[in-house]
């Protein structure tokens, strides 16, 4: 008897119209768990290298774990997976919120798209009944009014949709998936793949709730996070959102400005998690907002999600689209030197309504900013916007007109690489991106593990990768029990990049693939802050699927075989090694506050990759897994590919 | 004895009473450190300190009549 999971993969040919169901046993289901592993099953298996990722031939997969829609917090997340046509190899990105329970009631595992449709159109699948319907009338729509639109067609308000919004239609490379209109797929492009399959939107409503091995455990475990989240890192999260780091993160001189010339910025405090509490969030002008300006996923007691509102201003917000997380109030607000709140969260909404990731937008923008401060872009570039650090008025302006391709925006659509390349006249020295994805708000010249991970990452830098620095160094202590766990008892000095600050990156890497695979959020699983630890993820997973004897272990090997598979992607693709690459900038030096002067050293990071590719079992010269490694992982049928 | 004067954020706030929106002047002993300030708040969690504009992560420093320490709560990724 199996638990845990549906046992059915939906595969859909768009090109051909047709939809099959197939059923893999319990062993596929144990070798993957889910998610981000099940994913690259398919695209291995299902997709010929050197596709076009904005033609037919790429396969985009949506992909739920044997965890997923069980009532405990932190478990309703979805992979969208597919070639990616902002980095050229494997695209990968991790979303919340009720459309993942709703589709493993809707009673399906994972959903394998092929093809492209003559027309727009939307899938639906209702109590396990699935069918293709015309979406021609939607096309065009902001997510908002293409949900309203699809609740009011299907007749029912419990419908989940996660679609792509104008921006995905128009595939800019950036675009985002998203349900709710305000959850986000967002890295990676993954909105454009499903915009080049005229598929505007995935619908899902279904009553089957998984069957749990052993529900007294599971409720033990949902009723203890409730109880302890109080006492927790992550209850300043909880309450005051992820822009709570802000502060922090100006303290320790690891706040992103000014396009990464520096790690500090003066008006950090008009944009952190309490401001946006104590102003923006819906209610907070009654003292309502812990009620009405916070919101949640499927079953999650943590309830991190802003819902930000402004009914006055220039800058009027609408609920309906949420609010900005720490990622997007750094890459719109301090990486552009931009302190107006307001402006920030209109960029956030017009993020959510387009359809695009706020990480990879505002980046995009802040590299435009900094070209234009050094007098490499001009008004004539720019349709005359002026890009002077710290004008919002621009940088809001600027958004919409990517999200449209409007002029200058058409170019920054492309991403800021492919941007860059464009413009030319020396601006790739402001670029800030990994194999061609933008940056998200951490700093590698301070969190120096960050400058392997992001260049080692198969689908580019990413912060939700691994653990960062500071658990293995000065906060080592709050953590010891967890982090022996890992295999580390010993505090590494802080900005090394020792052997074991590399093996702590490679291990903690290995559980956040893991925790991709099972669906999990980082926030609420981990090796450190987290509310739950490894112990627990570990007895999750028996207690939902009844495999008793998964350990720590087995679940790292899924991850480590997730990020292997990965690599082997990129490998078919031509990428390796020589794609490792930590942009120039990281090279320079920061100005100002605690992290002056601060900075990563060639030799250092280049040994560094060396050690890490030797700890991954992978060739040192090449950065690709070898016939061995791959082999030990279960995945010789990889090498025969 | 000597006066502090703090700031915290987030859900650290909630030591003090609603309406100093975290924020205080405190009086300590001479010689006293942030070690006794962090007891003194009920703080035994990781935070993250600003003394004076200067990110401090001595616990054992002690303070000065005057200080003006910023105190947060914060995850280290996300």
């Amino acid at each position: 008897m199996s638990h845990g999971y549906n046992g059915k993969i939906l595969h859909v040919d768009l090109t051909e119209g047709h939809l099959s169901v197939e059923e893999p046993d319990e062993a596929f289901f144990r070798k993957y768990m889910g998610g981000s592993a099940m994913a690259m099953y398919y695209l291995l298996n299902d997709m010929a290298p050197g596709v076009d990722p904005l033609g037919p031939e790429n396969v985009l997969v949506l992909a739920l774990s044997v965890l997923t829609g069980t009532a405990v917090s932190g478990q309703s997340r979805m992979t969208a997976a597919a070639k990616s046509p902002l980095t050229g190899g494997i695209g990968d990105s991790q979303g919340g919120g009720f459309f993942p329970a709703e589709m493993k009631f809707a009673g399906f595992d994972a959903i394998v798209i092929k093809g492209k449709a003559e027309k727009p159109v939307y899938l639906w699948i209702n109590e396990g009944e699935y069918e293709l319907r015309d979406a021609s009338h939607l096309w065009g729509k902001i997510t908002g009014e293409a949900e309203a639109a699809l609740k009011e067609e299907l007749d029912d308000n419990k419908i989940e949709v996660l679609q792509i919004g104008p921006a995905g239609e128009k595939m800019v490379r950036f675009a985002g998936i998203f349900s709710m209109s305000n959850r986000a797929n967002g890295r990676t492009g993954m909105g454009a793949v499903m915009g080049s399959k005229n598929l505007k939107a995935v619908v899902v409503r279904g009553k089957k709730r998984p069957s749990v091995a052993d529900k007294a455990r599971v409720n033990q475990l949902a009723r203890w996070g409730s109880s302890n989240l109080a006492d927790s890192d992550i209850a300043g999260l909880a309450k005051y959102g992820t822009a709570e780091t802000t502060g922090s993160n100006q303290t320790s001189g690891t706040l992103p400005a000014y396009n990464f010339n520096s790690g500090v910025f003066d008006g950090w405090e008009a944009i952190d998690g309490t401001t946006m509490y104590d102003t923006i969030l819906k209610g907070a002008a009654e003292g309502k907002q812990d009620r009405e300006g916070r919101d949640t996923c499927y079953a999650c007691t943590v309830r991190c999600k802003r819902v930000a509102e402004i009914k006055e201003g220039k800058y009027k917000v609408d609920p309906h689209y949420g609010g900005p997380e720490y990622e997007t109030t750094s890459t719109f607000g301090n990486y552009n030197a931009i302190d107006d709140l307001a402006a920030i969260a209109k960029a956030n909404e017009l993020c959510n309504k387009y359809g695009m990731d706020s990480i990879s937008c505002g980046a995009t923008i802040s590299w435009a900013y900094e070209a234009f401060n050094e007098g490499k872009l001009t008004l004539e570039d720019t349709d005359g916007l002026d890009l002077t650090w710290g004008n919002a008025d621009s940088m809001v302006k600027l958004t919409e007109k990517i999200a449209k391709r409007e002029g200058f925006g058409d170019v920054l659509a492309e991403g800021s690489a492919r941007a860059a390349e464009k413009i030319g006249r020396g601006t790739e020295e402001y670029l800030i991106t990994f194999k061609g994805q933008e940056a998200p708000a951490h700093m590698p010249r301070v969190k120096r593990s960050l400058a392997v991970i992001y260049a080692t990452n198969p689908f580019g830098a990413d912060h939700q990768s691994s653990e960062h620095d500071p658990a293995i160094e000065g906060d080592f202590e709050f953590y010891t029990d967890r982090m022996a766990v890992l295999g580390f008892t010993e505090e590494q000095e802080t900005r090394s990049l020792s052997d074991e600050k590399i093996r702590f990156a490679m291990a903690s890497q290995h559980m956040y693939s893991t925790m991709d695979s099972l669906n999990l959020c980082q926030f609420v699983y981990g090796p450190a802050w987290q509310l739950y630890g490894p112990d627990d993820m570990v007895e999750l997973v028996r207690a939902v699927t009844g495999w008793e004897r998964v350990n720590f272990e087995e679940l790292q090997i899924v991850g480590e075989r997730r990020l292997n598979m990965m690599r082997m992607f990129n490998a078919r693709e031509g990428i390796d090694r020589k794609a490792d690459v930590v942009p120039d900038k990281l090279f320079k030096p920061l100005k100002g506050g605690v992290s002056e002067g601060w900075k990563l050293d060639r030799d250092e990071v280049e040994a560094a990759l060396d050690k890490y590719f030797e700890f991954c079992g992978w060739d040192v010269e090449t950065g690709i897994p070898t016939a061995e490694k791959l082999e030990e992982l279960d995945l010789g049928w990889v090498v025969a590919e | 004895m000597l006066v502090i004067h703090i700031q915290l954020y987030s859900i650290l706030r909630e030591k003090l009473p609603e309406e100093a929106k975290g924020r205080a002047d405190l009086q300590f002993e001479l010689g006293s450190t942030l070690t006794d300030l962090l007891g003194e708040l009920g703080i035994s969690r990781r935070v993250v300190i600003s003394m004076n504009d200067e990110h401090e992560t001595d616990r054992t420093r002690e303070l000065q009549d005057g200080d003006e320490i910023k105190i947060f709560s914060s995850i280290s990724g996300g």
